[in-house]
């Protein structure tokens, strides 16, 4: 017979052995957080209390990086000392993975009452996810600070359904430091796609191996609006695809000459770096000059580096810069099965109205929409700020003015550029045959349903 | 009579817990899915009946499900062996008196305990990037070892290897049954001048077809169902160029990211399938090579 130590060490083996074949088996749709530096939260059902005197406990959830964690978690502090009877439990993550939790949420029944929502919040409206706020506009919720425009791209059926909390808009995000080491000058407003290749190649060859000038932005979807829109063209209107199979060979083609040449990072390392992530950039390491971003976003990768980082209008095509004009970045919703709209309202007023909260949240998410709100911040930017601010109404000026509309499936469509763009930067397809492939799939995908 | 009955009772009892979970936890969803598969469900809108069109598209018109069933089996048919093979290989070193031998068991054991967390497939990551420990060790040899993660080369042999890292559960069924091996047959052989490798292949082996038979089962089923790794490695993504898009990577992008979860559920059943046909395999030939010592099947 075993000793007694040999069986203890058989009994905890076997539970051990127990424990690890059951956690085996239930990872299917667990996993499905990112690893985002922020954890997550336990989540609490919301206490049912009607008179506003009475508990009420609200959950919220927004997506960004930890600078924008810090501040809303402050500004929910602040909110709550005003109003002690209201508290809300905080449910943020990276934006890996934002979308596909909330889908789950809302088709289970219990999604948040305070909602993030960013350019897909017509989505969420068509599946009456989403609370029409009309009722509490004017009395608990105001909005007359705003300008019309961001209150009519929340605007559907005559409804108003989210409330702007940043006003963005998308552009390079460059890393001024590397150029100056490099002895290359700046992107001005009027530069074109051809300043772009020889302005990437230059800061490759001067700051050597290891150094690139842009990430590849072939596989960006906002990228490549902008640059068709350059030429007057559009990735989806009037039914169908925008562009032709001509345009996605010159697009790739260019891509594909950078790549040889050294301007951009190579296929692996773009892959193993994602650029949407502050924490994995390789521009906010200084080993990379350019790539596409939230104009907001410039918070958190700044707070990650000493290089100076800057924010520019993508370049300029035959019809101008293609660029849309800044709109909302996000907007704060509530969950239309919320047990509390009203309070889930007074929050958003807060957010956006009030002066501490705007002291707190600042230029995070974007210039605040209520020019209160930015009259108050005047007093305290801080040199990123003015950099926002500049690019906000810079890109403002130099916007394209056309009707854009908003691609179907975009996550499909997304997804489909980004494996296109891979295909050709691993050498495993050439361009003319991956671009073939691709027409064929983005065409079924616009057209489905 | 009384007593079979009371034993059948006593081994209900015991199932119970389980039976409880299966029937409240698991058939629901399992015959939802069943019936979600031959519908158009994108979660927020009731799901509307489209017949078998589901499984008609998986197979005429989706270009990406070819690519990751290959690379599903390709996964599987590296790591299940290469997994079994370690496990055993440890087994055996494991099997005789060391010193200590407790607590190497247990060092060799953890990696499956933490294997299957996020957390490990994310050191996994850093560890075989560009930039990461194992290539800074191959440069000290000298070579310059490429992105093990996000090259489409290697990308899935990244998640092999970790795959196969966690061999520790099958490592300690292994020792089970060398432990039940009859020491005399060992002995006699050394009688008779057998060597260590012949004592192996003609006794040990045989012997524990049962052991390798159960594990094998067991580790394929396992394999075929993997996501975590494939979803932190990868990002979501399944990339670069779907080359880790291993099929319940695929399900749930094309469930959760994609909304169609009346197609994904197809999916379900289809892994469901192949995993059948597969484990059916592994019974029907079992016969000719896995040796019952007490002549039972």
């Amino acid at each position: 017979m075993l000793k007694k130590q040999s069986w203890l060490v058989l009994v905890i083996v076997m539970v051990l052995v127990l424990s690890a074949c059951s956690s085996n088996n239930n990872n299917a749709a667990n996993n499905t957080t990112t690893p985002a530096p922020a954890p997550e939260q336990e989540k609490a059902p919301a206490v049912e209390k009607e008179p506003a005197a009475e508990n009420v406990e609200l959950r919220m959830a927004w997506w960004g990086s930890q600078v924008r964690h810090d501040r809303t978690l402050q500004a929910i502090e602040k909110f709550e000392e005003k109003n002690p009877n209201i508290k809300i439990v905080a449910e943020y993550s990276g934006f890996d993975g934002y979308f596909d939790k909330l889908s789950t949420q809302i088709a289970a029944g219990n999604a948040p009452d305070l909602v993030q929502m960013g350019g897909n919040i017509k989505e969420y409206v068509d599946r009456n996810a989403i609370l029409a706020l009309d009722p509490y506009i004017g009395t608990t919720l105001n909005v007359d600070k705003f300008s019309d425009s961001l209150i009519k791209e929340a605007t559907f059926d005559n409804q108003y359904y989210g409330v702007t909390i940043g006003v963005s808009g998308f552009g390079l995000l460059v890393n001024e430091t590397m150029f100056e080491k490099a002895g290359v000058p700046l992107p001005t407003v009027d530069w074109t796609y051809e300043d772009l290749k020889s302005i990437a190649n230059q800061v490759s060859e001067k700051l050597g191996k290891g150094f690139y000038g842009s990430y590849d932005l072939s596989g960006n979807k906002s990228s490549l609006g902008d640059y068709l829109a350059s030429e007057g063209k559009q990735i989806y209107t009037k039914g169908g695809l925008g562009f032709t199979k001509e345009d996605m060979i010159e697009w790739f083609n260019m891509w594909s000459e950078l790549r040889a040449s050294g301007g951009i990072v190579p296929a692996e390392v773009q892959v193993a770096n994602d650029p949407t992530a502050a924490d994995k950039s390789l521009v906010a390491k200084g080993q990379v000059a350019m790539q596409y971003a939230s104009a907001s976003q410039i918070y958190g990768f700044q707070t990650l580096t000493e290089d100076k980082l800057g924010l520019y209008t993508s370049p300029k095509g035959s019809k101008g810069t293609g660029m849309i004009p800044p709109v909302s970045g996000q907007f704060m919703t509530v969950y239309s099965k919320s047990a509390h709209p009203e309070e889930a309202a007074m929050f958003i007023d807060f957010m956006v109205n009030d002066p501490d909260a705007a002291a707190i949240l600042g230029n995070d998410r974007g210039v605040p929409p209520s020019s209160e709100m930015r009259d108050v911040l005047a007093g305290q930017s801080t040199p990123v700020d003015k950099v926002l601010y500049d690019f906000i109404s810079l890109s403002t000026e130099v916007a394209s003015n056309f009707d854009y509309e908003i691609v179907p499936f975009d996550n499909e469509f997304t997804k489909l550029l980004q494996l296109t763009s891979e295909q050709i930067g691993f050498g495993q397809l050439k361009v003319e045959v991956a671009v073939d492939q691709f027409m064929t799939e983005a065409d079924k995908i616009v057209k489905k349903k | 009579m009384n007593q079979k009955y009371k034993t059948y009772l006593v081994g209900y009892g015991f199932l119970l817990p389980w039976l409880i979970g299966l029937f409240g936890l698991y058939l629901g969803p399992i015959v939802a899915s069943f019936y979600l598969s031959f519908t158009s469900y994108d979660l927020f809108n009731p799901p509307k009946w489209i017949g078998a069109d589901n499984y008609v598209n998986m197979f005429r018109d989706d270009y990406r499900l070819k690519d990751s069933i290959i690379v599903t089996f390709k996964y599987v048919f590296f790591s299940v062996p290469l997994r079994l093979a370690f496990a055993l290989f440890l087994a055996i070193l494991l099997n005789q008196k060391l010193r200590f031998l407790g607590m190497y068991r247990t060092i060799y054991y953890i990696p499956s305990l933490l294997g299957g967390s996020v957390a490990i497939s994310i050191l996994w990551k850093q560890v075989f990037d560009k930039t990461g420990l194992f290539n800074q060790g191959l440069s000290f040899l000298g070579i310059e070892g490429p992105s093990w993660i996000s090259d489409p080369a290697y990308a899935i042999f990244s998640l092999v290897g970790l795959s196969v890292w966690q061999f520790g559960a099958v490592m300690i069924i292994f020792l089970a049954g060398l432990k039940q091996v009859p020491t005399e047959l060992y002995e006699a052989a050394t009688v008779d001048g057998a060597g260590a490798i012949r004592k192996f292949i003609r006794i040990t082996l045989p012997l524990l077809t049962p052991v390798i038979f159960f594990n094998l089962v067991i580790t394929l089923i396992q394999s075929f169902q993997t996501f975590t790794k494939a979803f932190i490695i990868s990002n979501g993504s399944g990339g670069p160029i779907n080359s880790t898009l291993l099929y319940s990577l695929y399900l749930y992008i094309k469930g959760f990211s994609f909304l169609e979860m009346g197609y994904a559920s197809a999916m379900a059943w289809i892994l469901l399938f192949i995993i059948a046909i597969f484990t059916g395999l592994l019974f029907l030939t079992s016969r000719y090579w896995v040796y019952y010592s007490d002549g039972g099947r």
